[in-house]
């Protein structure tokens, strides 16, 4: 496992943490396979999420702050595990949106066929 | 911030673990079944459902164990596993560890005892406030080329008023000064001191006041502060002190105060009493013997005091000329921190200590190297099987430098007794006159050094080890036999413990050459009869008035004549007489200007200083001492009768070259009109080595004690007993006629040859330590090596066996193995100690560098050790059963 290995899992990580507190946000409170599902319709099964990946991602908002967790009940009388988003998540979500929408602005600019002859 | 909330989330995951277990796998759990119901509901069959559930999912396992790696600390994990085996395998070795342990114990130990004496008295601040900011002042002058000197008080009023860089500065003069008057005479260290002394160093009180500015000038009310010390045992701590008068050669203090607890400044000061302005020493120029202590200001540096000291240097320099015109010389003052002035001297010698005891520590390390490679490669199949089952290079590193630490952290753990013991004895052998040893104490650095020695020792004792372990293959499991015999034997462990050996026998030399020399030193025949001597001081009050001088001596020599008649008449005396200074102490005094009767022109006037005493009559017979022509001093040689002389071998062969000088004339004085008078020579005695016992006898002249007055005077008594016993006797009978004469350095002449060996004895003390040290522990490697060479060769012994061999043969095999070490490590080490022993050369006294006996001696202890340490080994390996043997594979 080398690095340029290590660095994608980094972003991957990342850019899943913002996906889950969207969906959050969206949804309300969710459990782990619920989120799994919904961030797959999402991103119009373009997405091949390995759930497993999910829960070490879950665990580590929640160790930030970002979600809480509780147990409860499901609509088919089934326990599972929900979270939801923290006011700090909301914070950190809004903070993030943000910035993206930054970074695809300037990047559109570069990107987009512009006035400079290229 | 959100970092860290992660960690201490992650941190107490460490704890809790089977809760959290049950609710990742509840979760998972539920996470499959939730997804099971969903993919029913799309129509899959149960079979296909799961499947696919925990595909997705991509292994319940693999899952479980990625989480499990976000939830807790891996590393922290694995670490206490490691950490938990390794202890197990400790355990299960009892005999390993324990030779481990002991011998780092020894080299942490140590070295944790060193540090935390170098560390008392060279790093850490003196105990004062502001001790980093305090100064002392040295002067040097080409009038006294020689001498290291003090400043003059008139150059610390110059450097009180003029140096900006200095913010206080206080000053000093430590004399001896008779106390009588109150109860048994004696001597008293005397501190006079500057105006503003006590303010400016913060003191207080103990009990009444301290010395104030008005003090200065009064010039008949003369006070004085005692010390607590003085004031427990002269006064029994009593209130009524306070008023009372002490007579100080002859001059009367009236006690106003006792200062506090712990106060020394100067270091041995009883009494502390004014130096007002006016008196002569204040006055005089050419009086270096003032004590100067000053504190920088705030920002200022020594650099600045010593270019501000540069300039007011000039100016005393013009003024002394002015006033003095025939001294001439450059005047040079300096300053240097406090802390310097107090162990400069003795920083190299310490320093050199630590690299001894480092040198003991890494002998340990190695032991510890050599053990565990040893080890290792019993162990190399365990290691493969666990790099077979996953266990990266660097898991197993850590495994075995887990272990090394661990071994090391007992080791430390054990070596802080053996550090508080080390504390203990070097201050029991250290000369008391040492700076700062009262200073030396164990505390809490101590185990802290002594951690960060162990962790450290670990490390690197484990590094080679480690390094071994993590190139093993798994291929490894599948070679047959784990010992052929010593086909590849652990080289490297081996050839450290030879070097192990070398370099204990280079400590071991170097302690057996001092020890020799002490002993020599001891043992060295003085020339005179050693034994059964008391000796002391009588100290005579110091006479200012020239004009005195002659009845002063009349009454000193009437006074002393007395004493000796009342001491001989004791039934435990057998024989006395009386000097002016003591032998052995390495002071002498010389007289200016001597001149010489009939020896050639060049000789006649002599310009060195030649040793000179004067002697009561009896002298050299109550020594032991034969005379080699002539006669001794008699009773009839008294004042104002020809004044007579007594020289000794070495000046009638110097100068004379012949011992028939008898007759012959010697002059040290001058009479009103310049011409010399003359002593005549009636005797020539032999030759006596008495400043030191090291060098050989000087020329040396004596003069008659009863014809001169001295400075002081002092006993030699003969003893039919114990000398120590009849001190109180003669000090009784002393003082029944004479209570106002103190005695003083009261000793036997044993303890003084003792004392002047002080410097040699705890070097031969110290060096004897590390030797002892150096030895078990290259032993105890030798040992370890051997040991693990019979348990790796149990296969090979037992087919000897079986083939015939007798256990006679096994034990031959064994203990030429280990012979063979601890031989070559003899060898490199006699090598290695022909070169270092030259070190020691100037330290040495009666025994060469290369001292053909004392190598013998150490290379056969070394063999004779080594056959011992080689022995249990050889006996495990005597007891081996062959069929047993054979069964192992």
């Amino acid at each position: 496992m080398g690095d340029k290995a290590a660095d994608k899992k980094d972003v991957w990580q990342g850019t899943l943490a913002l996906m889950v507190l969207k969906t959050l946000q969206a949804m309300g409170p969710q459990h782990g396979y619920g989120i799994a599902r919904r961030i797959e319709q999402t991103s119009g099964d373009l997405l091949a999420v390995n759930y497993g990946t999910l829960y070490p991602a879950l665990l580590k908002l929640e160790q930030e702050g970002y979600i809480s967790s509780e147990w409860g009940v499901s609509d088919n009388n089934r326990k599972a595990k929900y979270y939801k988003l923290t006011r700090a998540g909301r914070k950190q979500l809004n903070k993030e949106e943000r910035e993206w929408e930054q970074t695809t602005a300037i990047l559109a600019r570069f990107l987009a066929p512009g006035e400079e002859s290229s | 911030m959100r970092r860290l909330r992660a960690w201490f989330s992650r941190l107490s995951a460490l704890l809790g673990k089977e809760a959290r277990e049950r609710e990742l796998s509840a979760e998972m759990d539920s996470h499959l079944q939730l997804h099971i119901e969903d993919n029913l509901r799309a129509g899959m069959t149960l079979a296909q459902a799961r499947r696919e559930a925990i595909m997705k999912l991509g292994g319940v396992e693999q899952a479980k164990e990625n989480y499990r790696e976000r939830r807790g600390l891996p590393f922290l994990e694995t670490l206490f596993q490691d950490l938990r085996y390794g202890l197990r395998m400790l355990a299960k070795n009892p005999g390993f560890t324990a030779t481990a342990v002991l011998t780092l114990a020894l080299g942490i130990g140590v070295n944790t005892a060193i540090f935390s004496i170098v560390n008392a008295v060279i790093l850490r601040p003196l105990p004062y406030k502001d001790s980093s900011r305090m100064v002392t002042f040295n002067v040097k002058t080409a009038m006294f080329p020689a001498f290291n000197l003090q400043p003059t008080w008139p150059a610390f009023q110059a450097i009180r008023t003029q140096a900006s860089s200095v913010e206080q500065a206080v000053a000093s003069w430590e004399t001896d000064r008779t106390l009588t008057g109150t109860g048994q005479p004696a001597v008293l260290d005397v501190a006079g001191v500057s105006d503003s002394f006590f303010e400016s160093l913060g003191a207080h009180p103990a009990f009444g006041r301290l010395l104030a500015d008005q003090d200065q000038n009064s010039s008949q009310d003369h006070v004085a502060v005692l010390s607590a010390a003085l004031w427990r045992s002269r006064f029994a701590s009593s209130p009524s002190a306070i008023g009372k008068k002490l007579i100080l050669d002859n001059q009367v203090y009236t006690v106003v105060g006792v200062a506090a607890e712990g106060f020394a400044y100067p270091v041995r000061a009883e009494v502390w009493v004014p130096i007002p302005l006016s008196s002569e020493i204040a006055q005089n120029p050419t009086f270096f013997s003032v004590n100067v202590l000053a504190k920088l200001r705030k920002g200022a540096s020594l650099e600045s005091l010593q270019a501000e000291l540069a300039v007011i240097s000039q100016q005393l320099e013009q003024e002394l000329e002015k006033q003095k015109p025939n001294l001439k010389g450059g005047y040079k003052l300096t300053a240097e921190t406090l802390l310097d002035s107090r162990v400069q001297d003795s920083r190299k010698g310490y320093l050199v200590l630590w690299a001894a005891a480092t040198l003991v520590l890494l002998i340990a390390c190695a032991n510890l190297t050599s053990l565990l490679l040893a080890r290792g490669l019993a162990r190399h199949r365990e290691m493969a099987m666990r790099a077979a089952l996953g266990a990266s290079p660097r898991r197993l590193r850590r495994q075995v430098l887990v272990e090394s630490c661990s071994l090391a952290m007992l080791g430390g753990w054990a070596g802080v007794s053996v550090a508080a013991a080390g504390i203990q004895v070097f201050r029991a052998v250290a000369p008391p006159d040492t700076a700062r040893l009262n200073e030396v104490s164990m505390d809490w650095t101590l185990l802290w050094f002594a951690l960060g020695c162990s962790l450290l020792s670990g490390l690197l004792a484990g590094l080679a080890p480690a390094r071994r372990a993590a190139r093993l293959s798994p291929n490894e499991l599948f070679k047959q036999g784990t010992g052929a015999g010593g086909a590849n034997p652990s080289r490297f462990g081996s050839a450290l413990v030879a070097i192990e050996v070398a370099l204990a026998f280079i400590l071991l030399t170097g302690s057996t050459l001092m020890t020799q020399t002490l002993a020599n030193l001891l043992y060295q025949n003085p020339g005179f009869r050693t034994d059964h001597l008391l000796t002391f001081d009588l100290p005579q009050p110091p006479n200012w008035n020239e004009k005195e001088a002659d009845t002063r001596a009349e009454s000193q020599i009437a006074r002393l004549q007395q004493i000796i008649a009342d001491v001989g008449r004791l039934p435990g005396v057998e024989d006395l007489a009386a000097s002016n200074l003591g032998v052995l102490n390495g002071i002498y005094f010389s007289h200016a200007g001597i001149k010489l009767e009939g020896v050639p022109a060049e000789k006649a006037e002599i310009s060195e200083g030649i040793v000179s005493r004067y002697l009561s009559p009896g002298y050299f017979r109550m020594l032991g001492v034969p005379l080699r022509r002539g006669r001794e001093f008699e009773g009839s040689d008294t004042r104002p009768a020809n004044r007579v002389a007594i020289v000794n071998e070495a000046m009638a062969q110097k100068y004379w070259g012949t011992l028939d000088v008898v007759g012959k004339r010697i002059s040290i004085s001058t009479d009103a009109k310049g011409n010399p008078e003359w002593n005549e020579i009636v005797g020539v005695s032999a030759n006596v080595r008495d400043l030191n016992i090291q060098e050989e006898p000087r020329p040396e002249y004596f003069l008659a004690l009863f014809q001169w007055g001295v400075f002081s005077h002092h006993l030699v008594v003969r003893t039919r007993t114990n000398p120590d016993a009849l001190t109180d006797t003669i000090s009784r009978q002393i003082w029944a006629s004479f209570p106002d004469q103190p005695l003083t350095h009261v000793m036997t002449m044993t303890r003084t040859i003792a004392d002047t060996v002080g410097d040699q004895r705890m070097h031969a003390a110290l060096l004897a330590v590390f030797a002892f040290l150096g030895l078990s522990v290259a032993l105890l490697g030798v040992y370890g090596v051997v040991s693990y060479s019979v348990a790796r060769r149990t296969q090979e012994i037992g087919v000897r066996m079986a083939l015939g061999a007798v256990r006679g043969d096994v034990l031959r095999m064994i203990l030429q193995q280990g012979l063979t070490l601890v031989s070559l490590g003899a060898g490199i080490g006699t090598v290695g100690a022909f070169g270092a022993t030259r070190v020691l050369a100037s330290e040495l006294y009666g025994v060469t560098p290369t001292d053909p006996r004392s190598f013998l001696a150490v290379i056969i202890l070394m063999l004779i050790i080594g056959c011992i340490a080689c022995w249990f080994p050889a006996r495990r390996a005597m007891q081996v059963d062959p069929l047993v043997a054979l069964r192992y594979e």
